[in-house]
């Protein structure tokens, strides 16, 4: 009976090491990227082969700090329910899904030399980026992307706004 | 009639798991948002969940459906249920609104945390159904045409 149990429990660490290694195997990038924090999503890299506009840099969590003491614009790309239930402190809510009709008003109001940081929900949300470029396009000289978005900054204890804090 | 019981819960589980874990080895980087609402990880180990856990549902699944090493299979389906179900009793006391990312990450309709618990309640029941049926009928059935497995 014991020697049953010994063995059920060294099949179950070999099954979970299994899985788990297969696993790591096949999202090793993906985990790299969000360990080193640096995660440049893979469509960007095509656009920036075959178009010529200027595209949003990616800037880390630290960066963004410095940026905004110093006087930076953070936009918030996601939908105004995420945005209300947390976002970072200090943060605009300029979400992608209403952008047509928010853009205009937000054109007349920010300057085109202001810095301007977007984010939304963490890696692999394409809005932020999609926001940055759209605002390059829009005249805005300075646009950056924190990729790292919400989860991150949660994460890291700055302060956020938000029902949710 | 213990046989076809065993057969049923047997495949019952197999095929949660194994649907489970396919579906969300479709989306690893949708999975970890999910995970990510529940707040519990830090940042980057939601990413190591995301990427390692439904490859382990995946695998303890196919195991189950093949009726091979059905009880390793059977600890870890169990072990992994009843982390879930700790990580939803802890969203259900913060009071967060979030979809249990149990099955599809990119798909339509959120399932609330107490509803997966319930769920989770079930597939509980049924491992240790499969458990028991697997280790009472082996041992009745050693030696005959009746032993359940190999």
């Amino acid at each position: 009976m014991f020697s049953d149990l010994k063995r059920i429990g060294l099949e179950t660490c070999v099954l979970i090491a299994f899985g788990a290694l297969f696993g790591l195997t096949l999202n090793y990038q993906l985990i790299m990227d969000a360990f080193s924090g640096r995660l440049v999503p893979a469509q960007s890299q095509v656009v920036v082969e075959s178009v010529t506009v200027a595209l949003p840099m990616p800037v880390l969590i630290d960066e963004v700090q410095q940026l905004k003491a110093s006087g930076g614009l953070i936009i918030d790309a996601r939908s105004p329910d995420l945005f209300a239930m947390g976002s970072i402190a200090g943060a605009l809510s300029l979400p992608m899904v209403d952008i047509d009709a928010l853009l205009p008003d937000f054109l007349t109001r920010v300057a085109k030399d202001q810095i301007i940081i977007t984010y939304c929900s963490g890696f692999g949300c394409p809005d932020s980026f999609d926001l940055g470029v759209l605002l390059i396009e829009s005249g805005y000289q300075d646009v950056r992307v924190f990729e790292g978005g919400y989860p991150e900054w949660r994460d890291a204890g700055l302060p956020v706004a938000g029902e949710s804090r | 009639m213990k046989r076809f019981l065993y057969h049923l819960a047997r495949l019952i589980l197999a095929l949660v798991f194994v649907y489970a874990g396919a579906v969300k080895m479709q989306n690893v980087t949708a999975f970890a948002g999910h995970v990510a609402a529940y707040q519990i990880l830090p940042y980057a180990l939601n990413y190591l969940v995301a990427a390692t856990l439904p490859y382990v549902e995946f695998l303890a699944g196919i195991l189950l459906l093949l009726n091979a090493r059905v009880r390793p299979a059977l600890l870890v389906v169990g072990s992994m249920t009843l982390v879930f179900m700790v990580a939803l009793v802890s969203v259900l006391l913060r009071g967060l609104e979030i979809d249990c990312g149990c099955f599809d990450p990119g798909g339509g309709q959120d399932v609330s945390a107490g509803v997966a618990l319930l769920r989770d309640v079930g597939l509980m029941l049924l491992v240790a159904l499969v458990w028991w049926l697997r280790t009472t009928e082996r041992d009745a059935g050693r030696g005959t045409r009746d032993a359940i497995g190999p």
